[in-house]
């Protein structure tokens, strides 16, 4: 009896619901005779703030769990089934926005535009993983990045990739990185948002040619392992940084390292140091003298790698709308055979004089040539500091992981026999 | 039997994995041809459609054939659709049969994990690895200068060079493909970008001397625009209905609020409606119209006229001449260069100006060049063209909102200086390159009326701001500032003694021109738009109803006539030897005597 009781006022409760139907405009809207036309009536997106808190709830929560599995329970398949949530839930639910990475943007923006104010869920979403960082290393990359999940999802073949490949493709992020700066720091664009690999699978609309960018991006992930965000990853950039100084990082074994070797092959981005107590068989006084080389020498990348930038800065403005829209005005022969550039038609409608296009261009072009310097030292910088880093040497008798470059995935954890306080058996 | 079960449960995950991956890649290779098949169709613009369009075309009445083309192009549109249903369910199902095959792989590799086993052989050798990547690392290094110093060369256009002298020399909101004048951008051999100003080698020509400028009306508010009528025996007494003392009337073809201008024994003004612009000369001493001139296709004007204020209208600037040429601009930013016998020397558009009330600062030459106060929403720039070409010698941008008001041009005993008002600033230029020579922040809102100059002093005001004098120099000084009575169309006209300040709602007030005092307020029942003219030591005063009250500059308000045009004027009237030229609501009136 009582249970029907409560089901009768659930029911009663429920049916109050259908009120809401009666929430109609019961008037007709007036008909202004100066020919106003009602503007449409926007639904307010009455769950945009709850979702932002839960966003970052999820995301500060999912950030300590990642990071108590991997450096208390050491388990590989705790972090795994946590990047599965994080895939679903960041990926395909929230649909890739609002991302860490693409946080990035907002940042900068924000740095650099005092009319823009930025979400602070966004900010959030910037500051958390970096802070994680710092104290147990990149966790966030382990497993709530829902990028980083979903390669490693397809991650059925890793191979350890040339040490060319990866001193080639090494350098991307940091120009990545620094370009999607510069486009967010001038109001350009958003890059990292705009050739997001992932998002239009979360969101089933990806654009032909990004569905053949993610898919390359997917298959090769078969056997190189998380190419993305090895290669391509700007956030991974600062998170690497960050990681270097980190006060906890996962360690291969809890305990002695017995040079067992297992945990050699165990990493497929190959982010473990293997230990060197070799000397440097080209001799200590050579590599010093290419270090100094390098040392004195990184000035000048700086300033070939801004004089660089500054010559790129026409090219790079390209991107700009308002750079783009007065090339189109100033070279209309160019464009005359074509239909008119939907730029041109919106700036038409506009009535804006054309000397305020190209004040404005000139303004961009003006930005970008700065820019172009800043980028391009930042380059240089980043070039200088890589080539002197490949001179110095830490000699260790241990497997370690590289703090930089370690996603923290636990994989090699597995591979390790030893137990905190004495061996374990792997069993087969 | 336990191993059995297994390996049958991994027999059949590996099938189905495969089984996925394989439907996978067929859904893949469908999308691809699909999304090629739907690129490469235009379902609205066939053969067969266009075949038909025509047939239309040639037999409108053909009902039955344009049914037929209705039935078409909903076919059309239904593939194309379907198509894109088709695209995204393929989408679909290939990412549910990719989910499938990896959850199977992921399974089989969780349970099909290998035993760790150690790295047969010889250690990895770190040296020699280390040495490769740096090699590399500095390999991509070198690539990336010679890529990036590669894109730069091929893809740098000097768009900066060509895009700020562009913006003054290209004009128009859909100039879109006025291709000529920007490559004439790249002329520019002096861009001075730190300080948004930018001063060009332009062709010169010989100018009227002072003399000559004095002896004429050449612009708004007479020479140099400061209200100062330099004439003798200006008449004080006649009578519009009764045509006395009314040399002749013509009628004006077109509307407009521009003033006349005089040179020798021509008159000069513009008309226009939205759909038409037109500049006439009429002779001074018969009133006959000489020439007029349509002014049309000029490049980059825009499609359809401005919206604009209906007390601005289409021509609010007056016009200005250096006895060479005469020079009009409208609201559209229509500019035009007219000999002295009405033939077209020059023409551009300067760019629909953002201006919600419709532009109205008048032209003002110096020397050779035409100076054009162009504030506008968000691009606020004065800017000088040589007369001769119509290029730009220089321009100065301006960080001013929008202004109504006009330039004047003055002596200070030591240079020329070209003084322009607008929100928040009074500032001078040096009319010959335009640096800005200083400036005071002394006005707010949308300033209508100019400033006026004398002894040393320039006064502006507006409506809801404030009257201030402000004595010249750098840094110029505030001398006194009121807020009484304050103007919002008619510009104050300044004596060495006096400030003349008319309004709108007809009160006139002669102030101290050095200390601010009042001499005398007056009030009058008509508003009066016209600005003040001095002439002969007295001033004009013309209000709306076409009625000029012409009292005696001095510290006591004395009436010296009041006679009245019959008919209605918001212009302000030019003056000749003996004679005064007025722009009525619809007809132009040469005042003097027989």
């Amino acid at each position: 009896m009582k249970k029907i009781r409560v089901i009768f006022i659930f029911v009663v409760l429920l049916s109050l619901q259908f009120m809401n139907a009666y929430g109609v405009q019961r008037f007709p809207k007036p008909d202004f005779e100066s020919g106003y036309l009602q503007p449409e009536t926007l639904q307010p997106s009455a769950r945009a703030g709850l979702l932002a808190i839960m966003d970052v709830s999820v995301l500060a929560l999912a950030l300590a769990l990642v990071s108590w599995l991997v450096l208390k329970k050491r388990s590989r398949t705790g972090v795994f089934w946590t990047s599965v949530f994080s895939l679903a839930y960041f990926g395909f639910y929230r649909q890739g926005c609002v991302c860490s990475i693409g946080a990035i943007q907002n940042v900068t923006l924000a740095l650099f535009d005092k009319s823009y104010v930025i979400p602070l869920a966004v900010l959030a979403f910037f500051i958390l993983p970096l802070v994680f960082t710092l104290f147990f290393g990149r966790t966030f990359c382990a497993g709530v990045c829902p990028f980083g999940a979903m390669q490693d999802l397809v991650s059925f073949r890793p191979q350890k990739p040339d040490p060319r490949l990866n001193a080639v493709l090494g350098m991307m992020p940091y120009i990545y990185l620094g370009l999607a700066v510069l486009y967010a720091a001038t109001g350009s664009d958003f890059i990292i948002c705009r050739y997001d690999p992932f998002v239009g699978i979360f969101r089933f609309n990806a654009s032909f040619g990004m569905l053949i960018f993610s898919g390359t991006l997917l298959v090769s992930g078969i056997f190189i392992a998380r190419p993305y965000c090895r290669y391509l990853c700007p956030y991974g950039v600062l998170l690497n940084w960050a990681s270097r100084f980190s006060w906890r990082h996962l360690t291969i074994t809890p305990d002695k390292c017995i040079q067992c070797r297992l945990c050699e092959e165990s990493c497929p981005y190959d982010a473990i140091d293997i230990p060197v107590v070799d000397l440097n068989p080209e001799g200590r006084s050579v590599t010093a003298r290419k270090l100094i080389l390098v040392s004195l020498l990184v000035p000048f990348f700086i300033v070939l790698g801004g004089w660089t930038g500054s010559r790129l800065h026409e090219t790079l403005a390209g991107v700009n709308g308002k750079v783009r829209l007065a090339k189109i005005l100033l070279e209309p022969e160019r464009y005359r055979d074509q239909p008119e550039p939907f730029e041109v038609t919106a700036y038409k409608s506009s009535g804006k004089p054309l000397t305020v296009v190209y004040d404005e261009a000139a303004g961009v072009l003006r930005r970008f040539y700065t820019g172009g310097w800043l980028l391009g030292c930042f380059i240089g910088l980043v070039f200088g500091m890589i080539l002197a880093g490949r001179l110095l040497t830490r000699y260790s008798t241990d497997y370690t992981p590289n703090k930089g470059a370690c996603f923290s995935c636990a994989r090699c954890v597995d591979y390790c026999p030893v137990e905190k306080n004495g061996t374990k058996e792997v069993k087969p | 039997m336990k191993n059995n079960h297994d390996t049958g449960h991994r027999g059949l995950f590996r099938t189905v994995a495969l089984i996925s991956a394989v439907f996978a890649m067929v859904m893949c290779v469908l999308i691809v041809v699909n999304y090629i098949q739907v690129k490469r169709t235009d379902p609205l613009n066939t053969p067969v459609m266009k075949a038909l369009v025509e047939r239309l075309q040639g037999n409108p009445g053909d009902d039955q054939l344009r049914q037929q083309i209705r039935e078409l192009d909903l076919l059309a549109r239904k593939a194309f659709f379907t198509t894109q249903w088709q695209v995204r369910m393929g989408g679909y199902l290939l990412f549910f049969s990719l989910l499938i095959a990896v959850i199977c792989l992921k399974y089989l590799e969780m349970r099909e994990k290998p035993v760790p086993e150690a790295p047969q052989g010889e250690k990895t050798d770190f040296w020699n690895d280390r040495n490769i990547n740096r090699s590399w690392v500095a390999y991509t290094g070198i690539g990336i200068v010679v890529l990036a110093l590669v894109l730069g060369t091929l893809t740098h256009l000097e768009l900066g060079k060509r895009l700020e002298p562009a913006g003054l020399l290209m004009g128009g909101n859909n100039a879109t493909f006025n291709a000529g004048n920007a490559n004439n951008a790249g002329n520019a051999d002096n861009a001075d970008s730190g300080k948004r100003r930018v001063a060009v080698a332009v062709v010169t020509e010989g100018y009227p001397s002072a003399q000559e400028i004095n002896a004429n009306f050449a612009s708004f508010r007479g020479p140099g625009g400061d209200g100062i009528a330099l004439k003798q025996n200006t008449p004080t007494s006649w009578d519009g209905k009764g045509m006395k003392n009314i040399l002749w009337k013509t009628e004006v073809p077109l509307p407009g609020f521009n003033s006349p201008i005089i040179w020798n024994d021509r008159v000069f003004l513009t008309g226009a409606s939205e759909t038409t612009r037109e500049v006439y000369c009429f002779d001074l001493n018969s009133g006959k119209i000489i020439w007029k001139f349509p002014v049309d296709k000029i490049q980059g004007t825009p499609a359809k006229a401005p919206v604009v204020n209906k007390e601005t209208g289409q021509c609010a600037p007056t016009m200005t001449t250096d006895g060479r040429r005469v020079y009009a601009i409208f609201a559209n930013g229509d500019l035009i260069a007219l000999d002295m016998d009405g033939k077209k020397v020059w023409a551009k558009n300067l760019g629909l100006p953002a201006n919600h009330y419709g532009h109205s600062s008048s032209l003002v030459m110096y020397h050779d060049l035409l100076i054009i106060q162009y504030d506008q929403r968000g691009a606020g720039c004065v800017m000088a063209l040589s007369g001769k070409t119509g290029e730009v010698a220089w321009k100065t941008s301006r960080n001013v909102r929008i202004s109504w008001a006009s330039p004047i041009l003055v002596n200070t005993g030591s240079r020329m200086e070209l003084i322009l008002v607008a929100d928040p600033l009074v500032a001078s230029y040096n009319p010959a390159d335009g640096k800005e020579l200083w400036k005071m922040e002394c006005i707010s809102g949308e300033v209508g009326p100019s400033v006026a100059y004398a002894d040393g002093v320039v006064f502006s005001v507006n409506d809801y701001a404030k009257l201030a004098a402000v004595e010249i120099g750098d840094p110029p000084k505030l001398l006194w500032e009121d807020n009484e009575y304050l103007s919002d169309i008619p510009s104050p006209l300044a004596t060495g003694k006096y400030l003349f300040l008319a309004t709108s709602y007809g009160t006139v007030v002669c102030y101290d021109a050095r200390k601010g005092t009042k001499y005398w307020v007056h009030e009058y029942d008509t508003p009066i738009y016209a600005s003040p003219i001095l002439a002969n030591g007295k001033v004009y005063l013309l209000d709306k109803k076409g009625v000029m009250h012409i009292v005696k500059a001095d510290q006591t308000y004395a009436v010296v006539g009041e006679p009245q045009l019959g008919e209605g004027s918001v212009c302000t009237p030019a003056f000749a030897s003996g004679r005064i030229v007025i722009r009525g609501d619809k007809s132009l009136f040469c005042i003097g005597k027989p």
